[in-house]
This record gives structure tokens, sequence and C-alpha cells, in this order.
């Protein structure tokens, strides 16, 4: 069987080169794996994305959190890489695995003794004493290895060239109790790694290291551990 | 198994090289080759159209009908009197009474030296075959397609075309040479003839076929560090990859032959 089938031209990636390609993305731009509040990270960098503490009436600066992903490992159907029963990798899917921690600047609060003045939910705390940040009471964390399955969606990349992004279909993670605990935890990853991968914009230029233009007819579509693409020079 | 793969049939090889070979810069040379028995100097411009591929596992590409035009100004000196008859008005002599005979000194003209300068236009087609040559060279990865062989050049029909030519651009100039007239076409054949096909074919060929022997075509050129995305801001700095390995074949995939690039990379 012809590479090309009744195109003019072909290109493939394997999942191996697709992995050291989204390796080199995150360590060139770690910042998409590492996203904070002010208290963990005051400013973005290359290194972190400062993003806004959650606003919580009483909790003044709000809840300070930080959410660091390991760099995702992806497997391109036929399945190599095994998953958890709940997840399926059918033709067509990527399945991707990576560790996740979530942290928590976990404060004691002192109770203002003055009454509250009406229309001050949500707002700096103006009374005095409690306007200045609390200092760090204690850094809470969980590590978690997270599961996810997907499909390729064809984007356009900042360079306005034909790309693809990993869009994720659903998201498992094992073993946490109660079950409800475990759903809320994999609403909010499902939600997160998303919006990451959906950054992670790979031209189609770079999946074939820029041999023969290729103008996409057929693809890109996953099979035999692959990403490929036909089309027309 | 490679990791990144990237192949093309002989529909699209054929895009590849029509574009290659368009995108080359011409060729140019001047010097000076032996035109028979002459010396001409010469300056030629030549470009390429390609033809037809044929994709030969394991590693050639084939080019039939591949088309060389080229353009051509030459000049050459030619001394007239190694090809035309001395021309010479004899002595007369009269006999004048009470004087004796007085005579005239014999006169002979010098055909003095002409330069004849033309331009000339041609094209020849002819079937190439060029091999696959991978190479990193100053940190850029290029697969070229490399002429080996030297091609049998078929010169015979520009050669006629040539001394048509030479023959169309002497007469004018022959025709400012004073008391040629009688002479004019013995003077146009004597240079054809001297030259011949076998002189036009000894001119051309030298001077075409490099443009050929030499051919090197550009397949495939990228930096070893690769470019994926370029930076946007100070806090998203361009990304790119290492390209480790690349090769190339042609591979009979039935029912085609295609030529594959293969290259591993590391980020």
């Amino acid at each position: 069987m012809s590479l090309t089938e009744t195109e003019a031209v072909f290109a493939s990636i394997h999942e191996t080169a697709l992995n050291d390609l989204l390796t080199a993305f995150f360590t060139d731009r770690p910042r998409y794996l590492v996203y904070g509040s002010p208290s963990f990270v005051p400013v973005t960098t290359v290194a972190e994305t400062s993003m806004p503490a959650i606003p919580f009436p009483g909790v003044p600066d709000g809840i300070q959190w930080r959410v660091t992903l390991g760099i995702p490992k992806v497997d391109l159907y036929k399945p190599t890489m095994p998953l958890p029963p709940e997840l399926t990798l059918n033709p067509g899917q990527f399945s991707a695995r990576l560790d996740v921690e979530l942290c928590l600047n976990c404060r004691r609060l002192r109770i203002d003794p003055r009454p509250p003045r009406p229309g001050t939910a949500g707002r700096k705390d103006d009374r005095g004493g409690s306007d200045k940040p609390q200092p760090l009471a204690r850094l809470t964390c969980c590590k978690l290895s997270v599961f996810a399955v997907g499909h390729l969606e064809h984007v356009i990349a900042i360079t306005g060239e034909d790309a693809i992004a990993l869009a994720v279909d659903a998201v498992e993670i094992v073993d946490i109790q109660p079950d409800e605990l475990e759903s809320v935890l994999e609403c909010l990853l499902f939600m997160i790694l998303q919006a990451v991968l959906a950054e992670v914009r790979l031209p189609l230029r770079a999946l074939r290291v820029g041999a023969f233009e290729l103008t996409p007819v057929v693809g890109p579509l996953i099979e035999d551990d692959q990403i490929k693409m036909r089309g027309n020079v | 198994m490679s990791e990144i793969i990237a192949a093309l049939d002989e529909k699209g090889a054929n895009k590849l090289l029509d574009t290659a070979i368009a995108e080359m810069d011409p060729f140019y040379r001047e010097g000076e080759g032996n035109l028979g028995p002459f010396v001409a100097g010469y300056n030629i411009t030549a470009k390429l159209t390609n033809g037809d591929v044929d994709l030969i596992p394991p590693g050639t590409i084939r080019i039939v009908d591949l088309e060389v035009d080229w353009s051509m100004e030459l000049s050459f000196g030619l001394d007239l009197s190694s090809i035309l008859p001395e021309l010479c008005l004899p002595e007369i002599c009269i006999d004048i009474p009470c004087v004796g005979t007085v005579c005239t000194p014999s006169i002979c003209l010098d055909w003095q030296p002409v330069t004849i300068s033309l331009p000339f236009s041609d094209h020849l087609k002819t079937t190439v075959d060029l091999q696959l040559a991978i190479n990193l060279d100053g940190g850029q990865w290029k697969v070229e397609a490399v002429v080996l062989a030297v091609p049998e050049l078929q010169l015979g029909p520009a050669s006629t075309a040539l001394l048509a030519a030479i023959a169309a651009a002497a007469t004018p100039i022959l025709l400012m040479v004073p008391f040629i007239g009688p002479f004019l076409a013995m003077a146009v054949d004597a240079i054809i003839a001297l030259i011949a096909i076998a002189g036009a074919t000894g001119f051309l060929g030298p001077i075409i076929t490099p443009f050929i022997s030499g051919l090197r075509i550009e397949l495939y050129s990228q930096p070893q560090v690769f470019e994926v995305l370029p930076a946007t801001s100070a806090v998203d700095p361009k990304v790119d990859f290492v390209i480790d390995a690349v090769a190339a074949e042609v591979q009979h995939n039935a029912p085609e032959d295609e030529l594959v690039l293969t290259a591993d990379i590391s980020a």
C-alpha cells in the first residue's frame, strides 16, 4: 500500500516524536504548565502564569492557589500505555497521562469584632487590621496522576499556519474517595486540561519537519501510533 | 521505525522539481572556446525547465525531457586572407612613343581581418538520472538530487542552428569589406565549412554540458534546530526542537513509487 494513497503528499509523526514536540513546547514555555495566584506567582514570566486569586467574601486578597502540571505523555491509538478501566482509547483518539499538583495557601482568618457593614462582601476589607496579607499559614498541596483521552482538532496556529491541537474528551483520576470528590476534581482538571492543551497549537509544518508542502485533504488523523495526513502539494 | 515520515508520489515529485528547478538562478559563464579553427569568446546564460519525473527505487530520480534554454553572445576574429584568394591588380605596361614602355606596379589587396559577433539562442532536451545526497552542513540539513553521470547531450540540431546563425551574421559584416562582392558567397561557405557541425558541437558541448553534469536540485533544506513557533512575547519565547537524523530514498510502495524522507527529532 502506498503512503500517499490517492493523494500526492503524505506526512506522519509517530507518538514518540509528538512527545518530543510537546516536551520542546513545555520546556521552552514552562508557564503553560504552572498557573498561580499572586501569592504564588506575582507576575507572569516564562516560567509561570499569574492568575487572579479566587475571590471570596471575608477572605482578604481571596483564596490563593497554584496548579502545576507535568508534561503530558501522549499515546496515539493503538493503545500502548495502560489506562484506568473507566477510560477507553478508541480509534482516532489519543490518551495522555500527566501529574498534577494542586496547592492552596491555607490561612487562618481572624474574625473582625466590629459589625459587618452592608455592601462590603467581596470587597477588600477596609476596617483596618485585616487589610494586610495574612502570613502564609500552611501550604497545602496534593499530587494527582491524571489520565485523559481526546481527539485532534484542526486549528490555526498563531503564525497563521494549519496546526493541530489536542482536544480532551474525558479525564480520570484514580482512587479518590468519595466518588463525588473524584468527580469534582475530574471536572476541575477536565476544564484546566482542555484550556491548557488548546493553547498548544502545533503547526503541521513542524509535524513533517518542513518537508514537502502539504495542503491537507485527508486528516490529520490518528492511526497506527501516528498522526497522519495526506494532501496536495 | 522513523519518527517522522514525509512522502511524495511521482505527481508530487514532479511538482516539487518543477518548483525547485524554476527557483534555481540562471547559470552564467563566459570564456573562450574552439569554434572549429577559430577561438571564439562567449558569454552564456542558461535556464532549466523540468521534464517528467520518474522515481526509480532505491534512489534514482530520472528526469525525462529536462529542457535547457540558453542564450549566448559569441564573437570570433576571421582572417579573410586565409579563406579568400589573393586579389591583385596585375602590372600593366604601355608602350609610349618617344617615352618607351611604362608599367604600372602590380597592386595586391590585403583582406582585412573581420570580427563576427552574434547572439544565439536555442534549447535542447535531455534525460538525466539524479541520486539523493543528504548532508548536514553548517547546522543545515539538506537533501539534494545530484547528477552523477554526465549525460549525452544531443547537440546536432543546436550545432546546425549555430552554423546557420553564423552564416546569417557573417554576410552583412563581410559586405562591408571592399571588393569582396564576387567572393562573398565563397567566404561564407568557407567559414561554415571550416567550422562544420563537428566544430559547432565541439564548441557547444563543453559549454553546455557542465550546466547539466554539475546539477544539484535542492529537495529539502531545514535548520538542524527547527523552529516550531516564533517568539511572540517576552514570556512566550520561540519553541524549537533538534532534527537528529534525516534520510531519503525512493521506495516502491505498490502500486506507486514514492520519494520518502524520514527524520528523527529530540526536544
